[in-house]
């Protein structure tokens, strides 16, 4: 093994370390947890040190949320994912909600999304917005980069290679007929993964806004009725990975460009790892019953990584 | 009985929008259906039957909803259809010019022209009812997380752009009356309005809408 990968390795394994000594793990076992296991094969190559399987026929993501800022973080961490990218070659973006802040005047569609993730967007990296509480849902569900296809909900499959399906849910204006859309959806899908995501988190530590438990009691019935295995959320601006609950594991990834540090609530319990220090997304890996993941920060720090089972 | 609120919330307005009334003797057998013919587009409450003053303002309110909606649909018609090609320049002008044409066919627009003044007595009965249930404080923090207040908001005003929309709890929502696509109900710190979603504007206002 050559010197280099070696470091790398450690390094990231130090990250890992330093985000669990921080937060603490303690994942509570559910019968059927998708509980995260920290080990995770070394990715081999100079860069960033990513554990990632990086295999052929897997389905690789981004999650980023709460980001449109246009502020120099935001653009450090759009570098960031371009240089995980060309590494680790995700194929699409999951975006959280709060896209854009303040006025979204075409001019704000490029410098706070169109500019920052040039080099993403001319790769092929295709991006699929959720709406946040910040985000006009007539400007961007038809915006064409945002794949919305004009709406405020909506599915995807994102290919063949593996069997995963991504519901896109607008989360401040959950209204009946949604939740009724929702579980028809959910049904209908014979995706093994069906990862839904959105903008206000079920499960969150965040001081700020913290758990949203109206949307809990009405959504979590779904995910576990539907063997949902991992929610994505944003919201509150920190990235958090929470305990298992009831056997889902759920991620606020609400660091993008906005950040609120020391804005996580060690007490609630939920934690397994956070980082609220600074801007920070996530990379997922899908390949048959198993996801990994790493969450990145802007100084290039894997501070979180792990690989979960699915939820049969 | 119903332990949570969100359970409570369509109890509620089933109960208020069904023919036997808010204050209504016996329970009816089937007060969803009764409650659902108060609304356009769906099947019309038999003539015969009695409907309770609730359920008339509610009907009064969507009919006034309805109406807008016509002058909305006619006049975004009247615009070019946006794409999925559609550029971020091409979709802020269809949405500022069809502001503009709402606008101009609404001069003179006041607060309660939808919200017709016997519905604003049934939605803040229903809010207080809502909001002072037992999970209601959750709800209301969830209802004014990122909801400062916009005093000077008034009817046709642009939306203002750097002010989040508040977020609606999903049992809040299961109890209001279904609106058209084009509108959504939202609060502004204390305040109700009607939001038109394509125009990005206030279509209507009630005023300090949680009744203590």
């Amino acid at each position: 093994m050559s010197r280099q990968s070696d470091i790398l390795k450690r390094s990231a394994a130090a990250a890992l370390l330093f985000a669990l000594v921080l937060v603490g793990d303690g994942a509570t076992r559910h019968p059927q947890a998708a509980a995260p296991q920290a080990a995770a094969p070394a990715q081999p190559g100079a860069g960033l040190p990513l554990t990632m399987p990086n295999k052929e026929d897997s389905l690789k993501f981004a999650v980023l949320g709460d980001f449109g800022t246009g502020s120099k973080q935001q653009y450090q961490l759009a570098d960031q994912m371009k240089r995980v990218h060309d590494q680790f070659p995700f194929e699409l973006v999951t975006l959280v909600g709060d896209n854009l802040y303040g006025s979204e005047r075409p001019q704000d569609f490029k410098k706070k999304f169109e500019i920052p993730y040039q080099a993403l967007l001319d790769a092929g990296v295709k991006f699929y917005a959720s709406l946040g509480n910040h985000d006009d849902p007539q400007e961007q569900r038809n915006y064409k980069l945002f794949n919305m296809d004009g709406k405020q909900y909506y599915t995807f499959k994102p290919s063949a290679k593996q069997s995963v399906r991504f519901f896109v849910l607008e989360s401040s204006y959950l209204k009946p007929e949604q939740i009724a859309w929702f579980e028809k959806e959910l049904q209908a899908s014979d995706s093994d993964w069906k990862i839904p995501y959105f903008h206000h988190p079920p499960y969150s530590s965040g001081e700020r806004h913290g758990s949203d438990t109206q949307m809990r009691d009405v959504l979590e019935p779904l995910f576990l009725k539907y063997n949902v295995s991992v929610v994505l959320t944003g919201h509150d601006h920190f990235y958090e990975r929470t305990k298992p609950q009831k056997g889902i594991v759920y991620f606020v990834v609400g660091s993008g460009g906005q950040l609120r540090k020391g804005n996580i609530d060690k007490r609630t319990g939920l934690t397994a790892a956070g980082n609220d220090q600074d801007q920070s997304f996530m990379i997922a890996e899908i390949n048959g019953d198993q996801m990994w993941f790493n969450a990145i920060s802007r100084a290039g720090q894997v501070f979180d990584s792990g690989v979960f089972t699915r939820r049969k | 009985m119903v332990r949570r609120s969100g359970r409570i919330v369509p109890a509620l307005v089933l109960a208020c929008l069904s023919v036997y009334g808010c204050s209504g003797a016996s329970a009816p057998p089937e007060p969803a259906d009764q409650a659902k013919a108060a609304v356009p587009g769906r099947a019309a409450a038999p003539a015969d039957q009695p409907v309770n003053a609730d359920a008339k303002a509610v009907a009064g309110f969507l009919d006034r909803v309805n109406q807008y909606v016509a002058i909305h649909q006619k006049l975004e018609n009247s615009l070019p259809k946006l794409s999925k090609e559609s550029t971020p320049e091409q979709i802020d002008t269809h949405q500022r010019a069809l502001a503009t044409m709402i606008q101009d066919a609404r001069k003179g627009a006041k607060p309660g022209d939808l919200f017709t003044p016997e519905s604003q007595v049934v939605f803040k009965q229903l809010l207080a009812k809502v909001f002072g249930g037992p999970d209601g404080a959750a709800l209301k923090a969830s209802v004014m997380d990122e909801n400062p207040g916009v005093p000077s908001l008034k009817v046709n005003d642009r939306y203002p752009d750097t002010v989040p929309v508040s977020t609606i709890p999903p049992q809040v929502l299961e109890g209001l009356p279904k609106l058209p696509e084009e509108i959504e109900f939202r609060f502004v710190g204390n305040d109700l309005i009607l939001m038109d979603t394509h125009a990005h504007m206030v279509a209507d206002i009630v005023k300090d809408a949680f009744q203590q």
